[in-house]
């Protein structure tokens, strides 16, 4: 594709008209995407009479935090999401890494068919997973525990997150490999002491990616999930009652939420942009 | 003692793709060798079986005069350098050097001396702590070859190490090799489609085409007589011309005729064409056979400039001869010379090859 020079961009401009315009239309969808985080905010500070006219009340509280600190099932639903968050990254790493790597570096029936079979369920819309599952997790026994929750999430992350590694790997010249084995490695050992070290920007990318991906995850939350393992996107959701909205306490519960993933999406940036990089 | 033998080498890639076809090539302890050839001619593929970093069909591989066909490649003793490098990226250059001898569970002081010796004989000194991306290509290739030195291995393999480095820096690895031969004397296969690498670096030459090789031989010998018209054109630079004439074999004299070309052939040459008498033949002639300006009799033909190249040290000339032949001549730099000037070029005498159209072997006397 040819690249757009940039003089040939609205020509009729003066450059400084140019810069100006363009500035201004970053600045317009910068303020786009900013603008629903910046009303949950200010929602999540408003006392409950004043939710629906956030952009001209005047009065703040931190009331809406303390409250729903203080119940015991939405903190729960904290600790049971990061834990399921953090273990489905850890698990599905583990596959996710040989895999991709499998999916690289080798031709054989074997590759072909795992790339077939992903490739599969790739393609079968999420929510057609859910039902099925459901079933499946009843039937196993494991409906509302963590295994239940947990299994699903990594079967679905080593389905999406292979074919990123797999893209990841093949940007990575195998002649270290080749070069590892000639230094005395097995083809394993070359995988783990220099496919995956030099794998690292991408595997963070990937951690942060699926750690994410887990702890902003509803539907599975919502259907494989019943009172014993209260997950975080779903007791936000049960703020709609036949009372009516919280939706004071839900922005405060969804502004707590969005801090994790802040934090993550923060500090594992550079990981993110060095890994995709590669 | 390491000397390599490949025998009745074969690679075939599913049931379509023959890659190597029955390669036989002994080396000899201490011999470097090198494989040229054009792209897809089973050199590198040739050099990946003896590294074991490909698994081969039918034939054998002996290393030392031991079979290594099944031997996995930490176990063959062969150190390699790859045409990108292939350095451990997250490693220092220090790192990268003890990476084989660690493997080798060898102590870490030895490690060291071998290390301090290799980075000595490479000018590696400064560049022992810093990663390879903070290096240059050059640099990154320099450390390449330490990463072999340290080892002390009875093979070095090299594959086309020197196609990523710039024509300048391509010159100075070219006889940083040669020296390092000549300092540390180890059986080296070295691969090239590079044929001014394979006849500067190689003691022999392999010249490889579709999977078979072609010739093997001193570099004198695959440019003075090669094994066929492939090999003629394929070695030299620029390229043999080549230009169809017919053998006219005469009681006085023997002579081929071509589009606006008459040439008299010595007399040796004469008695293998008398058989091709009235039949067509390729002749081959080089560049830099052909001069400018006087000639011995019967040697001599017109031509039109076409093309003027002036190198500094020399001119290289593209003409026409007659209707379509297009020869190329290398005459002194000085030469006063324009495009479209018609000028006499002069074979110089024994210095003609013929080929058999059909079979592409030369017909010689």
């Amino acid at each position: 594709m040819a690249m757009v020079h940039r003089s040939e961009f609205l020509p009729w401009l003066p450059p400084m008209g140019r810069k100006t315009l363009f500035a201004l239309a970053l600045a317009f969808i910068c303020f786009a995407f900013a603008f629903p985080v910046l009303w949950l905010i200010l929602t999540s500070l408003r006392p409950e009479s004043g939710v629906y006219y956030v952009h001209r009340g005047t009065e703040f509280t931190l009331g809406n935090f303390a409250e729903v600190l203080r119940e015991e099932r939405i903190v729960e639903a904290f600790v049971n999401s990061a834990l399921i968050a953090t273990l489905a990254t850890v698990f599905s790493l583990l596959v996710t890494v040989s895999s991709g790597y499998m999916l690289s570096r080798f031709t054989g029936p074997a590759s072909r068919l795992w790339f077939g079979t992903i490739y599969v369920f790739r393609c079968v819309p999420y929510i057609s997973w859910v039902l099925p599952l459901y079933f499946v997790t009843q039937s196993w026994g494991i409906y509302d525990t963590y295994t239940g929750l947990l299994l699903p999430h990594v079967a679905v992350h080593i389905c999406f997150f292979s074919w990123l590694m797999k893209g990841f790997f093949d940007g990575i010249d195998p002649s270290m490999e080749y070069a590892a084995m000639i230094d005395g490695c097995t083809r394993w050992g070359a995988f783990i002491r220099v496919a995956v070290p030099s794998a690292l920007p991408a595997i963070s990318a990937l951690a942060v990616l699926c750690w994410l991906f887990t702890w902003n995850e509803f539907l599975f939350a919502l259907i494989l999930t019943g009172n014993r393992v209260p997950m975080i996107t779903v007791v936000m959701a049960q703020f709609v009652t036949e009372m009516g909205l919280r939706w004071n306490l839900m922005a405060a519960t969804a502004v707590m939420a969005l801090v994790p993933a802040f934090l993550i999406a923060l500090f594992g940036q550079k990981y993110v942009i060095r890994g995709l990089r590669i | 003692m390491a000397a390599i033998s490949l025998s009745k080498l074969n690679k075939h890639y599913g049931s379509l793709f023959h890659a190597v076809k029955d390669v036989d090539l002994e080396i000899a302890d201490k011999e470097f060798v090198a494989l040229v050839g054009p792209s897809g001619c089973g050199k590198s593929t040739t050099l990946r079986m003896i590294a074991g970093l490909e698994d081969i069909t039918s034939g054998d591989i002996r290393i030392g005069g031991k079979v290594v066909n099944h031997l996995p490649p930490r176990d063959r003793d062969v150190a390699m350098v790859f045409q990108n490098y292939a350095l451990y990226q997250h490693m220092s250059v220090y790192d990268n050097l003890a990476f084989g001898l660690r493997n080798k569970k060898t102590a870490e002081a030895e490690i060291k001396v071998a290390i301090e010796r290799a980075a000595g004989m490479l000018g590696l000194h400064e560049l022992l702590q810093r990663k390879p991306k903070q290096l240059s290509g050059g640099q990154q290739q320099r450390v390449a070859l330490g990463r072999c030195i340290v080892r002390n291995p009875q093979v070095f393999l090299f594959d086309e190490p020197l196609s990523n480095l710039d024509a300048k820096l391509r010159a100075q690895m070219r006889i940083e090799i040669k020296r390092l031969h000549a300092e540390i004397p180890t059986t080296s296969v070295f691969v090239t489609h590079d044929q001014v690498e394979a006849m500067t670096l190689g003691d022999r030459v392999v010249i490889m085409r579709d999977g078979r090789v072609q010739q093997i031989g001193t570099p004198l010998q695959v440019y003075g007589k090669p094994a066929n018209k492939f090999v003629a054109g394929f070695i030299g630079a620029p390229a043999m011309n080549f230009i169809d004439v017919t053998v006219r074999s005469e009681t006085a004299a023997t002579s081929v005729e071509g589009e606006a070309l008459r040439l008299t052939v010595g007399a040796s040459q004469a008695r293998a064409l008398a058989a091709h008498n009235g039949r067509r033949v390729i002749l081959g002639v080089r560049p830099e056979h052909l001069v400018l300006g006087d000639g011995a009799p019967g040697l001599g033909f017109d031509a039109r400039v076409e093309v003027v190249e002036q190198l500094g040290s020399e001119i290289l000339l593209e003409t026409r001869v007659g209707g379509a032949s297009v020869t190329a001549a290398r005459v002194p730099a000085e030469t006063v010379i324009a495009r479209d000037d018609q000028v006499r070029l002069w074979a110089q005498a024994g210095r003609l090859h013929f080929f058999d159209p059909e079979t592409e072997l030369p017909i010689s006397g």
